[in-house]
């Protein structure tokens, strides 16, 4: 007989009045927040929709000087038009997978599909904000390039530059933008990481399974 | 939800919670963290009731909402109080009676068996409950042979545990 033939035998002679609930003590747990990482992950992806459109508009609506650079640069109306729809075509598609993925998600799968749809979930959100720091780089990019030819005082920073303090100011400009990439990207790593580091390793320990 | 829907689930889940209690014994070591787990594994099974048939046992249907609670959803709330990992000598709880093994050998399977993965737990709390690879490999999503080599592999591994 095995270690588990023995521990069998006691497994079911377990005391079941042992930390019995009542039917009172349940009516209460119903009652309780949950604190499935589900739910966080709701909640973050939520904050992450909401952050980034917030990022996109405020400075539209509360800076008078910004709007009106945006409005110079974009003179021409159906380019800023079809920005914005488009910008926000993605925010819907987006939310949309979202939701769709939020519902697979179901406690009576299998455990594998379970993580799984929760993994894919997780995925939807990164996209969401790989979208939006690849969209946030290229602003960034023209916002710089109509600076340097449009706005005078720029320009006239650049032609007082010798060969040295143009490669500077380009070297200093690609270390902040990786410097900015590299925190935020850290700072996912923590979020997720955090949350999800025992779904992950449950998830690794089934696939191993399958070789 | 309306009351005769909540009132059939808690009476059910009264009568069968000693299940609940197995899957919160394996995966939590000490009598706050088993109260907590209990109560996350409790609003699962609610929130997935609506959606039960009767197709399924409830009892069986338990096992899978259980497990995928302990192994994949739970995040231990700011309501755990930390008492004690296991690696230490003995349990230090709060309910004395939480570890009511009185043999010396169990104790020690006990213990053995609490070193094992979350997955490797899994598949003993189905064996230990006397369920057949099919059903072992359908909970999990693995395949059945691949249910059959791992339990081999636990067995191997509890034996080292036990005799190093």
């Amino acid at each position: 007989m095995d270690e588990l033939d023995i521990l069998k035998k006691d497994w079911n002679k377990q005391p079941s009045d042992q930390n019995k609930v009542s039917i009172k003590d349940i009516y209460t747990m119903l009652h309780k927040k949950s604190s499935s990482i589900v739910k966080t992950l709701f909640y973050i992806s939520i904050a992450e929709l909401l952050f980034w459109i917030l990022i996109n508009t405020i400075p539209y609506f509360t800076s008078d000087t910004f709007k009106a650079q945006l409005d110079a640069v974009y003179t021409n109306d159906y380019i800023f038009t079809g920005i914005t729809v488009f910008s926000y075509a993605v925010i819907l598609i987006f939310i949309y997978l979202l939701y769709k993925s939020y519902k697979s998600i179901s406690v009576t799968d299998n455990s594998k599909k379970l993580m799984e749809s929760i993994l894919k979930t997780r995925k939807i959100i990164k996209y969401y904000v790989l979208y939006n720091l690849i969209m946030a780089g290229i602003s960034l990019l023209i916002g710089l390039y109509f600076a340097l030819h449009h706005d005078p005082e720029a320009v006239k920073i650049i032609d007082n530059l010798d060969k040295n303090g143009i490669v500077l100011f380009t070297a200093f400009a690609i270390f902040f933008t990786i410097v900015f990439i590299l925190v935020i990207w850290l700072f996912y790593r923590l979020i997720y990481g955090f949350l999800l580091k025992r779904l992950n390793r449950n998830y690794k320990e089934l696939k191993k399974l399958e070789i | 939800m309306n009351k005769e829907l909540e009132h059939s689930f808690v009476e059910l889940l009264e009568k069968h919670q000693n299940i609940v209690h197995k899957v919160c014994r394996l995966y939590t070591n000490n009598y706050d963290a088993h109260n907590d787990l209990f109560q996350e594994i409790t609003i699962q099974l609610w929130k997935a009731y609506p959606k039960f048939r009767g197709d399924a046992k409830f009892s069986t249907w338990m096992y899978r909402v259980g497990l995928n609670t302990a192994i994949t959803l739970y995040r231990k709330s700011k309501r755990t109080i930390k008492t004690q990992d296991f690696e230490g000598v003995s349990f230090k709880i709060k309910a004395e009676d939480y570890d009511d093994t009185k043999d010396v050998q169990l104790k020690t399977l006990y213990k053995a068996v609490h070193q094992l993965n979350d997955i490797e737990k899994a598949l003993v709390f189905l064996y230990l409950e006397d369920k057949d690879y099919r059903e072992i490999s359908e909970t999990l999503g693995i395949s059945e042979v691949n249910a059959r080599v791992k339990m081999n592999r636990i067995k191997t591994k509890l034996r080292t545990i036990l005799n190093p």
